[in-house]
């Protein structure tokens, strides 16, 4: 398979201006220029096959946005060789661009002070869209995205739902075969999440789209993405499928007990006592080593249970372990 | 071509809207052209002609550079671009397959027909109600005004870019706007008639030469009648300029964290 992206040994140093407190900090302030140089994105290589649906992982400052902001064409980096779709994003903006799709969910790419239907009238006219695709796009993505409430609003009314949709509508306009998106689901309430998301899985289906998405909001993940790419401190930590690194990184099953009388012992065999709170008790165990009914079974033995649940693991925990006991670090 | 022509348009309708903004610039603009004539007045203090221009042509030439100071936003070196390199949001434009200095300029022509049209004719009208005007005495000089004033535009907006673009380089570009205002307003014979500082290239094309023809008056510095038209080559050259600083400064540019 031939990859439509491919990334090897990107960096992206990043300066920032370094600010003094004080009397005397204010007037260094103003005679020296000082840096810091941040290593934002710091020896990061992958491909991605054409067609695929890829999450960009990792915590705040993690890199993210400036590895995506490279990809679009927007920052140079400092070193390292990037081809996507062929091209060298950062070498020839204009026509390299308009073979992308690009939100970064902060921001909107549309105008401001113009209706919704205004600013896509004008990348029409920018994209170069013939009159029937831009007609048959358009009536298809007021459909899925339901934009018809808002068509003539001017973009700077609109609540941030709303404007995500636009965006996400005014950067698919043209076909582009890569979509590139910056936390399109941050601020976002359930439902508009949701719509979002089986928007993004449509068009990676429908058209064939190859996306790459970051986001903090781990759903997103699981309902979307075959496969996760995770980083920190600018370097890569993982990139695979999502059960590998839930198999791998994934904590323990857990077994939460009701007791109908208080025991001063609860030990049982192949599972550890990871909390208690007053007749309620939660146990960890292993999928390899033990299986539910076994533990059910070995507890009813000994005590007489009121009630249980088993909760499996989820992705959240398994990220946020990986996060913040650096599991993955080489 | 048609995304410039629509640009334009856009920027010509919002312009138009601005009906409260438009009409506070216009009694400004008035207000302060009539105190300078005021002052110019006095300072002929009944001589008939000081250095070529009689009580007149003075008066005109203020007229005339007020009326020009919305059309060539000589009071506004920001155009928006500093700030949208400063918020990061110049990232939505390069994410779009086009170049943007003819955008920004589409983005700004329309509006500037309008203040051309609306302050500026009024500006002019106002005045001829109220004093003894200069007015061009033959096509021709009408002619070379309309087409000094044109590139005067195309001057005026390649020095706004090009200064705008310093905002790749400095967190406070803005103070380096009003510098460049500070300079380009004294340079290009606002305040006065001068005839020492408007050699000056390219401060001259700006109001200067247009005022120039509209009045009739050969260039006093003896320049050869043909030289305003030097003005595209002059608004070429700046736009060079101000593409390698674009490049240069897209090279560098960081962006901001989010
Ligand atoms: N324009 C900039 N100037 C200076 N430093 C920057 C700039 N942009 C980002 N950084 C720094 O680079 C690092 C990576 O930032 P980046 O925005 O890529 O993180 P991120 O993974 O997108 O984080 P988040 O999840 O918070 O959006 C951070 O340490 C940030 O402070
Ligand atoms: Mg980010």
């Amino acid at each position: 398979m031939n990859p439509i992206i491919s990334v090897r040994g990107l960096e992206k140093r990043l300066r920032v201006g370094k600010h003094h407190r004080g009397k005397l900090g204010l007037l260094r302030n103003l005679v020296t220029r000082e840096y810091n140089v941040i290593p934002a994105v710091d020896g990061i290589s992958f491909d991605v096959g054409a067609g695929e649906l890829v999450g960009y992982l990792g915590p705040n400052g993690a890199g993210k946005s400036t590895t995506l902001k490279i990809l679009t064409g927007l920052l140079v980096p400092t070193a390292g060789e990037v081809r996507v779709n062929g091209q060298v994003p950062w070498k020839e903006r204009v026509s390299y661009v308009a073979t992308i799709g690009a939100v970064f969910g902060q921001r909107t790419t549309l105008w401001w002070d113009l209706p919704v239907i205004e600013s896509l009238d004008l990348l029409q006219h920018i994209y170069r869209i013939p009159p029937d695709r831009f007609r048959r796009n358009l009536d298809r993505f007021r459909e899925l995205l339901e934009l018809d409430p808002f068509l003539h609003t001017p973009v700077r009314s609109l609540s941030l739902g709303q404007r995500m949709r636009a965006d996400l509508c005014a950067a698919l306009m043209h076909d582009p075969p890569l979509l590139f998106l910056d936390e399109p689901t941050i601020g976002l309430d359930v439902v508009a999440k949701e719509r979002i998301r089986s928007f993004i899985r449509r068009v990676n289906e429908e058209r064939g789209t190859t996306v790459i998405l970051t986001t903090h909001d781990l759903s997103d993940v699981e309902k979307l993405c075959g496969r996760v790419i995770i980083i920190d401190h600018g370097k890569l930590l993982y990139d695979g499928g999502l059960p590998d690194l839930q198999r791998r990184f994934g904590g323990k099953r857990e077994l939460v007990v009701d007791f109908a009388e208080e025991y001063q012992e609860i030990v049982v065999e192949g599972a550890e006592v990871l909390g208690r709170e007053g007749l309620r008790a939660t146990y960890g165990f292993e999928r390899d080593r033990l299986s539910a009914s076994d533990l059910i079974g070995r507890l009813s033995a000994k005590y007489r249970i009121l009630d249980l649940s088993v909760r499996e693991p989820d992705v959240e925990d398994t990220i946020r372990r990986i996060y913040k006991e650096r599991l993955l670090d080489a | 071509m048609r995304l410039f022509w629509e640009l334009c348009k856009i920027s010509f309708q919002r312009q138009l809207a601005y009906r409260a903004s438009n009409l506070a610039g216009l009694v400004t603009n008035l207000f302060f052209g009539v105190l300078r004539a005021a002052i110019l007045l006095a300072l002929y203090d009944n001589r008939e002609v000081i250095a070529g221009l009689t009580q007149r042509d003075a008066v005109t030439y203020t007229g005339l550079t007020q009326a020009m100071i919305a059309y060539l936003h000589l009071f506004g070196v920001n155009n928006g671009l500093m700030n949208a390199v400063y918020s990061g949001e110049v990232a939505t434009d390069l994410l779009k397959p086009m170049n943007l200095f003819p955008f920004w300029l589409a983005k700004e022509f329309g509006g500037s027909v309008v203040n051309l049209l609306l302050r500026g004719t009024t500006i002019m009208a106002a005045y001829a109600l109220v004093f003894p005007i200069t007015l061009p005495d033959n096509p021709l000089q009408g002619v070379a005004f309309a087409v000094s004033l044109l590139l005067a535009w195309q001057v005026s907006f390649a020095f706004r870019f090009l200064v705008n673009l310093s905002a790749f380089w400095v967190l406070n570009a803005q103070g380096i706007g009003r510098l460049a205002f500070t300079v380009s307003w004294f340079l290009c014979g606002f305040l006065f008639p001068l005839r020492f500082f408007t050699f000056v290239v390219p401060a001259i094309f700006l109001n200067y030469a247009p005022a120039l023809y509209f009045l009739g008056q050969p260039d006093p510095l003896g320049l050869p009648a043909f030289a305003p038209f030097l003005a595209p080559f002059v608004g070429a050259g700046i736009f060079l300029a101000a593409m390698r600083f674009w490049q240069y400064g897209i090279r560098h540019y960081q962006s901001t964290g989010s």
